[in-house]
């Protein structure tokens, strides 16, 4: 048997994203009532490896201030966080780090 | 009464009475339908495998879409996004109710710490869907919610959505401390 390359999904992206590869991207998480407080730091610190205090840091601004970037990288890194944390169940975007 | 999970020796334990069990299996059950992808006769078989879905668009319900939310700012790139990885999302999210229900067969539920992964995540998505039928959308919306815990006070659906609400908080609140712990 042989494996076809599992890069479909890049065919799709139009080639302004691709030029776009090296510019660094932020995963932000967004505060909503319903996460439990404990719940985010758990999420943080087992699928990001967070410290304890990093990751209650990176909760706390996303219940105070609304949002947070709570990490950044490629956009293909972005984008693996982002679909991780959906699986989650936390409300998390990709944006452009330069994004004003 | 249920006593939460607790950390031990053996894994991460949960005792639960029998309407509780029967409670939780209907709402993961009910979630995972909720979740289940329309299927259509003139899908593109091989895009369905890898997990495209090129008709993939905004859920017009409310509780499908804090389930499924926007990756992005940008309405064209979260439209993107969503067409690669909405199908897979979907189905990731089912098979953790999947699992999460039927571990709720053994007595006392005894989970490893992935079972226990799947079973927060199934959890936190119950109270997603319960939430926006609630319509818990700022902190004092929760904190009114919150106040409902009586099973002896309910008078109608709403308060005994919140109470569940509140009795799916606690138990998640207890699954959690007993997660923390094993990092």
């Amino acid at each position: 048997m042989s494996a076809a390359p599992a890069e479909t999904p890049v065919l799709t992206r139009n080639p302004e994203t691709r030029t776009m590869l090296n510019v660094p991207w932020n995963v932000v998480v967004w505060d909503d009532p319903v996460n439990l407080m404990s719940y985010v730091v758990y999420v943080f610190r087992s699928y990001f490896g967070y410290s304890d205090a990093k990751a209650r840091t990176l909760m706390l601004e996303v219940h105070h201030k609304g949002r947070s970037i709570v990490a950044s990288g490629t956009l293909e890194e972005a984008e693996t966080h982002v679909s991780a944390l959906h699986g989650y169940g936390l409300w998390a975007t990709y944006e452009r780090a330069d994004h004003s | 009464m249920a006593h939460g999970f607790k950390k031990t020796r053996k894994g991460i334990v949960g005792r639960f009475e029998a309407p509780e069990v029967q409670l939780l299996q209907k709402l993961f059950s009910d979630v995972a339908e909720t979740l289940e992808p329309q299927a259509r006769p003139d899908e593109d078989p091989l895009a369905a495998m890898v997990g495209i879905d090129q008709d993939a668009s905004e859920p017009t319900d409310p509780a499908l879409k804090r389930l499924l939310p926007g990756a992005s700012t940008d309405p064209e790139r979260a439209e993107e996004f969503r067409r690669l990885t909405d199908r897979s999302l979907r189905e990731a999210k089912i098979g953790a109710l999947k699992a999460s229900s039927f571990a709720l067969e053994s007595d006392p539920v005894t989970l490893t710490v992935e079972q226990a992964q799947d079973f927060a995540r199934s959890l936190n998505d119950i109270r997603l869907v319960l939430a926006t039928r609630l319509d818990i959308t700022t902190s004092e919306d929760a904190e009114r919610v919150g106040e409902q815990v009586d099973f002896a006070a309910v008078e109608d659906i709403h308060d005994y959505m919140a109470v569940v609400y509140n009795f799916v908080s606690w138990l998640q609140e207890s699954l959690m401390n007993a997660l923390l712990k094993t990092l």
